[in-house]
C-alpha cells in the first residue's frame, strides 16, 4: 500500500528532522555550555574580588548591567564601544580559520586609521565618494600592513607571531612620525587636521537630537553588521570560504586536495588586515574625526580575545565583541558612578579566557581520576601528583 | 660628511662615557626580557606572555618595597610574583591544553588591568604610585674597578640588578651548553619526540623552563620599578615583553646574541634620548630601527638556512652519485 509507506516515511522524516533538529541544538548548546560556564565561573571570582574590595557584588553586577544594556543612552554606549571590536574580533576570526595567529590586528587597525584620515582630510569630494574611498583606503592600508608577514611566512614559513609583533611596533612609531610631523596641524598637540565633512560617518545625535543625546554612537555599526552578514555568507556559501576553512583545518590535506596555497591563505590574511583597517578607518571617522597621537590601543588585542571567546567563528565573535562592548560600557558607568576602577572588566574577561582554557582543565583531572581508579579523587590527586616529586627508578 | 664631522658626531651621541653608562643601564631590562623568551624558545615554546609577566614583576616588586622599605625584599616579592604567575601560565597552557598564544594574549591584557586595578585599590591612586617609602636600589661601586681611568666609569657605579643580568647571561649560557639540564631543555627544544624516547620528561622540562621565564621577566620588572624608575607607572613595560622576543630572534637564541643585541636595543634608546632636542632625524625612526632589523635579519637568516640545506643535500647527492 503506496500510502502507508509514504505515511510512514513522513513520519519517519519528521522525527528525524526532529532528531536532526535536537542534535544542533545540543550541538550549539555544547559548544557554549564552555563559554556560559566560563562567565560564570568568572562571574563567581570577581564577586571575590569585589567582596575583598568591599563592594556587594550584586549591586555591582545589576550597575554593570544596567549601565551597558539598561537604557536607550547605555545600548547606545554599548554599541559605540562595540564597534570597532567587532571588526578586530571578525579579522581575527578569519586569521585563526585560516589557521593564523593574526596578532597584528593591532598594527593593521592603526594604519587602516591613519591612510582612512589621510584620504579624510585631503581630498575635496562629495561624499558619495568621500565616504567610500576613506572606507576603501582604510582597508587598503590595513590589508597592506598584514602583507608583509604573510608573504615572510608562506614563503619563508617564519612565524607570523614575531613578525605582526614586530610590524605592530612599526606601524605605532611610524604613526607618531606622521601624526608628529607631516601630518601635524598645531604645533601644540600631535594630531592630524580634522577630516572633511563630507567623509565623516555621521553619528545618531546628527541625525536626530533626541536620539543618543550624550553618545557618540554612529552610523559605523551598519558598516560592522554588512562586514559580518558578507563574511558569514563567504565562509558559509562560497568556494573561496570553504578553501579558507579547509587551508586552516589542514594545510597539508587542502594543497593535496588541489587548492592554490598562496592565493588562499594570502588571500585570507588580507581580507583579516583589510577589516581591521576598516575597523580602524571606522573608529575615526565616526567617532574622532582626526588621528590624535596614541588615541587608543588595545583594539587588536581585545579582537583577539573577543573572537576567542565567541568560538572563532563570525556570529559568534561578534556577539561577543558585543558582549565585550557592552562590559566596556557597563564598567565607564561602573566608576563614573561607584569609582570602581573600569579595568575591573578587563580582569574578568581575562578570568574568562582562563576558564574558557580550562576545558582542559577538567579534562585533565578526570584522566587524572580514572587513572588512580578512586572516582572523585581527582582534585586532590592533582594536587597530590603536584607535590610529590618523580622517581625515575620506579618507571625504568 | 667629511669625516672628522662623523667622528665629531658619534663621540658626542655614541661613545663617550655617559652614553655607554645609559647604554648599560636601558638594555638590562632588555636583556633580561630577551632571556625571558630565550628559555621558553630554546624548549620549543613561543612565549608571548613576557610583557605581562614585567607588569607583574614591577608592581610586586614596588609592593615590597613599599612595605618593608627594602629594595632587596621587593626583588624577591618580585621574585615569587614570576614564579607564581610562569607556573599559572605553565600549568593552563601546558597541563590544561590552553593555547599558550591564547593564554599569553590574556596574560598581557589581564596584567594591564590587574595591575591598575591593584594600584587604584591597594594604593589608592590612579596613574603612577610614587611614595617615599619606596626604596629604590642604590648604586654599588666595585672597589678595584671602579678606579680604572675610563672602563671604571663605564663599568662601576650601576645598581644590584645590572650586575645580577651580565652575571645571568653567563650563567644561562652555562647552563645551556655544560649542564646535564641545559641539554635536556635544547633536546626538548628541537626535537621533542627524540627527547621523550631518550627519558626525557618533556612536559616537565617545559614547566620550568615558562617558571624560569617568569623568573627573568619579573627581574626586568623589579629593574624598572625598583631600579631605573622608583614607582610604579601604569603600562610601565612600555613593550619590552615583545622587544625581548625581538631581542632573542636577532641574537639568534644565544645568551650572548642576546646581551649584544639588547644592547643595541639600549643604545638606540639613548641616542633617541640624545637627538630628541637637536632634530638632526626624527627619533621614532631610530627607534622602529630594531624592529625593523629583527625582520630583515629574520628572512636572511632564514633564506641563508634554506641556501645551506639545499647545498649540503646537492653535495650529498653528488657524492652518493660518484660512489655509485
Amino acid at each position: 500500500m503506496p500510502s502507508k509507506t509514504t505515511k510512514t516515511s513522513v513520519l519517519l522524516k519528521s522525527s528525524q528532522m526532529f532528531k536532526l533538529i535536537l542534535m544542533q541544538l545540543s550541538g550549539l548548546f555544547r559548544k557554549s555550555l564552555n563559554v556560559i560556564m566560563a562567565i560564570l565561573a568568572a562571574a563567581v571570582v570577581g564577586s571575590i574580588l569585589m567582596l575583598i574590595v568591599g563592594r556587594n557584588p550584586f549591586v555591582v553586577y545589576r550597575l554593570l548591567f544596567q549601565n551597558a544594556f539598561g537604557s536607550e543612552r547605555a545600548l547606545f554606549i554599548t554599541m559605540q564601544r562595540a564597534t570597532p571590536l567587532i571588526f578586530t574580533a571578525i579579522s581575527s576570526s578569519i586569521a585563526f580559520r585560516t589557521g593564523v595567529f593574526n596578532v597584528g590586528v593591532e598594527g593593521q587597525f592603526f594604519i587602516g586609521a591613519i591612510a582612512g584620515t589621510f584620504v579624510g582630510y585631503a581630498f575635496q569630494l562629495p561624499m558619495i565618494l568621500h565616504l567610500p574611498l576613506s572606507l576603501l583606503a582604510g582597508f587598503l592600508g590595513g590589508a597592506a600592513w598584514a602583507y608583509i608577514p604573510t608573504l615572510m611566512r608562506q614563503k619563508l614559513g617564519i612565524s607570523e607571531i614575531i613578525t605582526t609583533i614586530m610590524t605592530n611596533y612599526i606601524a605605532t612609531f611610524l604613526i607618531s612620525w606622521l601624526t608628529n610631523y607631516p601630518m601635524r596641524e598645531t604645533p601644540l598637540v600631535a594630531e592630524t587636521p580634522i577630516v572633511q565633512n563630507t567623509a565623516r560617518i555621521p553619528q545618531f545625535v546628527n541625525l536626530n537630537p533626541n536620539l543618543a543625546k550624550g553618545t557618540q554612537a554612529h552610523l559605523g555599526i551598519f558598516i560592522a553588521l554588512a562586514v559580518v552578514i558578507i563574511t558569514w555568507y563567504i565562509f558559509k556559501y562560497t568556494k573561496l570560504g570553504y578553501q579558507w576553512r579547509m587551508v586552516g583545518l589542514s594545510a597539508l590535506f587542502s594543497e593535496f586536495g588541489g587548492i592554490n596555497m598562496d592565493k588562499t591563505f594570502i588571500g585570507g590574511m588580507l581580507v583579516s588586515g583589510g577589516i581591521a583597517g576598516l575597523g580602524g578607518v571606522v573608529e575615526i571617522l565616526g567617532v574622532w574625526r582626526r588621528y590624535k597621537d596614541l588615541f587608543a590601543t588595545g583594539f587588536g588585542f581585545k579582537g583577539n580575545l573577543a573572537s576567542l571567546l565567541g568560538g572563532q567563528s563570525i556570529i559568534g565573535s561578534t556577539i561577543a565583541a558585543i558582549f565585550y562592548g557592552g562590559l566596556e560600557a557597563g564598567a565607564l558607568g561602573l566608576e563614573w558612578s561607584t569609582g570602581i576602577p573600569r579595568q575591573l572588566i578587563d580582569i574578568v574577561v581575562g578570568l574568562i579566557i582562563f576558564f574558557m582554557a580550562a576545558q582542559g582543565m577538567w579534562s585533565f583531572l578526570n584522566k587524572l581520576k580514572l587513572k588512580n581508579g578512586k572516582p572523585g579523587e581527582g582534585m586532590m590527586a592533582f594536587v597530590k601528583r603536584m607535590f610529590t616529586p618523580k622517581r625515575k627508578e620506579e618507571t625504568l | 660628511m667629511d669625516t672628522s664631522v662623523l667622528v665629531d658626531i658619534l663621540q658626542r651621541y655614541v661613545f663617550n662615557v655617559a652614553n655607554l653608562q645609559g647604554m648599560l643601564r636601558l638594555s638590562t631590562p632588555v636583556i633580561l626580557a630577551g632571556l625571558c623568551a630565550l628559555i621558553t624558545a630554546r624548549a620549543g615554546i613561543l612565549n608571548i606572555a613576557g610583557e605581562g609577566m614585567i607588569l607583574f614583576g614591577a608592581w610586586f616588586a614596588v609592593a615590597g618595597s613599599y612595605y618593608t622599605q627594602n629594595s632587596y625584599v621587593g626583588l624577591a616579592v618580585a621574585i615569587l610574583s614570576g614564579l607564581v604567575v610562569g607556573g599559572l601560565f605553565a600549568l593552563f597552557s601546558l597541563k590544561f591544553g590552553a593555547n599558550i598564544i591564547v593564554m599569553g594574549i590574556a596574560i598581557n591584557i589581564f596584567a594591564v588591568s590587574a595591575t591598575i586595578f591593584m594600584t587604584r585599590i591597594v594604593f589608592g591612586v590612579a596613574g603612577s604610585f610614587m611614595h617615599p617609602n619606596i626604596q629604590g636600589f642604590s648604586p654599588i661601586h666595585i672597589p678595584l674597578i671602579k678606579d680604572i681611568p675610563i672602563l671604571g666609569g663605564i663599568l662601576s657605579g650601576y645598581t644590584f640588578p645590572v650586575y645580577l643580568t651580565w652575571l645571568l647571561v653567563l650563567l644561562t649560557t652555562i647552563f645551556l651548553y655544560r649542564t646535564p639540564w641545559g641539554i635536556h631543555l635544547r633536546a626538548v627544544g628541537e626535537s621533542p619526540e627524540a627527547a621523550r624516547t631518550q627519558g626525557i620528561n618533556v612536559e616537565r622540562v617545559r614547566f620550568l623552563s615558562v617558571m624560569a621565564s617568569g623568573v627573568f621577566a619579573s627581574l626586568a620588572g623589579s629593574y624598572l620599578s625598583l631600579g631605573h624608575m622608583v614607582g610604579f607607572f601604569d603600562q610601565m613595560s612600555a613593550g619590552r615583553g615583545f622587544i625581548g622576543m625581538a631581542v632573542n630572534t636577532f641574537g639568534g637564541g644565544e645568551p650572548v646574541g642576546v646581551f649584544l643585541s639588547s644592547l643595541l636595543f639600549g643604545l638606540t634608546d639613548t641616542i633617541g634620548f640624545r637627538l630628541q632636542g637637536e632634530r638632526i632625524i626624527p627619533i621614532y625612526f631610530i627607534s622602529m630601527l630594531p624592529y625593523f632589523v629583527t625582520l630583515i635579519a629574520l628572512t636572511y637568516f632564514t633564506i641563508r638556512k634554506a641556501q645551506v640545506a639545499k647545498a649540503v643535500f646537492k653535495k650529498k647527492a653528488a657524492q652518493a652519485e660518484a660512489e655509485r
